[in-house]
């Protein structure tokens, strides 16, 4: 079952035209990559698709219902989560305090408690240190807590803009491994990375964006051996 | 001996009170964005407010409950109108917080004139609780006793508010970052509204307290704005807590100097400021 459908969507800041006849399709329980080189407009695309960007035409549908006209804030409650690139935490709020946060909707409040002890149990480096600030955390355990925070809601869908960026090899394998994991425990993830080898491994399917076009998509399986994207982006 | 618990009773109710008003206009700077040098004159309204209340024969703290209402929505309304309009407006951020303060002292004159066309310009007052206790050996009356002591325990709820309730922790989340704040599902533009609304109740509250021990008047406004603008530079922008201490600190040199002489306490003030800048730009709190 299609859980994320993006048809024919345009998308301009201005005059100019970001993305291009953009069409993709995430699917219930699948890791979906979508890779492409900095300023190929993958993240005007989750912003299009989380309502912080209005799209100029072309539609998204989230379990087969528009997500168009939806305000940003009312996305979390639709069961869609949006890690922006950085995760952007709260630094001067605690650990505990930026988990909270992540469960902040009327319905999920009453239940934070109980979702930061899942969350502890996922990420146990994050209960050692639930008092102090987030400021006070390295990058890779600054990612793990914008998961952790992204997890809180319980959403259906994860959007993930460049969790690898910034990151030690090490962590990257470790966030990356996490990923997985969602996927195993039926969680959707849609994976925005310029890390295109890495994220070729985890994923099932790939779109490439490439000036605001798709330019290729497929199973990560068979786009791993495509000539073009061993030349382009793996560098063999 | 007694000199000196008078200036420290003194320097805490002075202080009490200059901590409310900065805790207000910090909040309304910090999450809201706007320097808002109008916040005075919701001072004065609710001393004024509370005066004619008294004069209808309503008590005092009575009156003290019924200003919160009315300045919270004054301030709520101003923002969801006017300031979410120049908003919308001015473009960049940077644009809206200077558009912002100069609405502020448009509002800052309109709000003054306005009183002045109503009340006049000479002080008022009325009479609230003047007996006096003898606190070991200081003569102290009772409503600045009071005054401290709701000064004190409003301070307190209101930081217990921002620390442990959730529209509390989601307004200190706004002020530290709106973008993921919203992704979050929280409404940036409602908590906003709200952070004015409650800076203006802060400011309120304070007026409310000064007119229960000292006479008020149409212009007082400005006055306190320069206080609340020392405190909250003191204290270190958009922080809370700094606003307390700063405002107590404020309150004991003014204390002191009034004890010494009065007309050089601004002069005072200003130093602490100019040393302060020196050695810690940031403030005392500043992140």
């Amino acid at each position: 079952m299609s859980m994320l459908e993006v048809k024919n969507l345009n998308c301009s800041y201005g005059n100019v035209q970001v993305l291009w006849d953009v069409s993709l399709e995430v699917k219930e329980a699948e890791i979906v990559a979508l890779l492409g080189a900095n300023g190929a407009g993958k993240t005007t695309l989750l912003n299009c698709i989380t309502g912080l960007v209005k799209p100029t035409s072309g539609s998204i549908s989230f379990l087969g219902e528009s997500l168009l006209g939806t305000p940003g804030d009312k996305i979390l409650e639709k069961g869609i989560s949006y890690l922006p690139e950085g995760g952007r935490m709260f630094p001067e709020m605690s650990i505990r305090e930026n988990l909270e946060m992540g469960a902040y909707p009327k319905g999920m409040w009453k239940n934070r408690n109980a979702q930061i002890e899942r969350m502890f149990e996922l990420f146990p480096k994050l209960k050692e240190r639930q008092k102090q600030t987030a400021s006070t955390l390295s990058g890779g355990e600054k990612q793990m807590l914008a998961m952790a925070r992204g997890l809180m809601s319980g959403p259906k869908l994860c959007l993930f803009d460049e969790l690898s960026y910034g990151l030690a090899p090490i962590m990257v394998n470790e966030v990356f491994k996490i990923v997985k994991m969602l996927r195993d425990n039926g969680i959707t993830v849609l994976l925005v990375e310029q890390n295109v080898m890495q994220s070729m491994e985890i994923a099932d399917r790939a779109y490439v964006l490439e000036n605001g076009r798709i330019s290729l998509e497929g199973r990560c399986a068979d786009l791993i051996n495509n000539d073009y994207v061993k030349k382009a982006y793996l560098g063999l | 001996m007694i000199t000196v618990l008078n200036i420290i009773i003194t320097g805490l109710i002075m202080g009490g009170i200059y901590a409310l008003i900065s805790m207000g206009l910090s909040l309304q700077y910090g999450v809201a964005k706007i320097l808002n040098v109008s916040h005075g004159e919701f001072i004065m309204i609710a001393a004024m407010l509370t005066w004619v209340f008294v004069g209808l024969g309503i008590h005092p703290l009575l009156a003290l409950v019924l200003c919160c209402p009315f300045t919270f929505c004054v301030g709520f309304l101003l923002h969801i109108t006017i300031f979410r309009w120049l908003n919308i407006n001015s473009g960049t951020a940077a644009a809206y917080e200077s558009n912002a303060m100069l609405l502020c002292f448009g509002l800052y004159f309109i709000f003054s004139n306005i009183a002045m066309q109503i009340w006049g310009s000479n002080p008022v007052g009325f009479q609230f609780m003047e007996k006096s206790v003898n606190l070991g050996g200081a003569i102290i009356a009772v409503n600045k006793i009071i005054v401290l002591i709701i000064a004190l325990a409003v301070s307190i709820l209101f930081y217990l508010f921002l620390s442990h309730s959730r529209l509390g922790k989601s307004i200190r989340a706004a002020s530290q970052d709106p973008v993921a704040a919203g992704m979050l599902g929280m409404n940036i533009k409602k908590i906003m509204a709200i952070c004015f609304g409650i800076g203006a109740v802060l400011a309120g509250i304070a007026g409310t307290l000064i007119s229960m021990y000292s006479q008020v008047n149409t212009g007082m406004g400005m006055g306190y704005t320069m206080i609340a603008l020392i405190v909250v530079v003191l204290g270190g922008m958009g922080s809370i807590p700094g606003s307390m201490i700063g405002g107590m600190i404020l309150g004991f040199v003014g204390s002191i100097f009034g004890y010494i002489e009065p007309s050089l306490s601004m002069v005072a003030y200003y130093l602490i400021i100019l040393v302060l800048l020196l050695v810690k730009p940031k403030g005392l709190m500043g992140r």
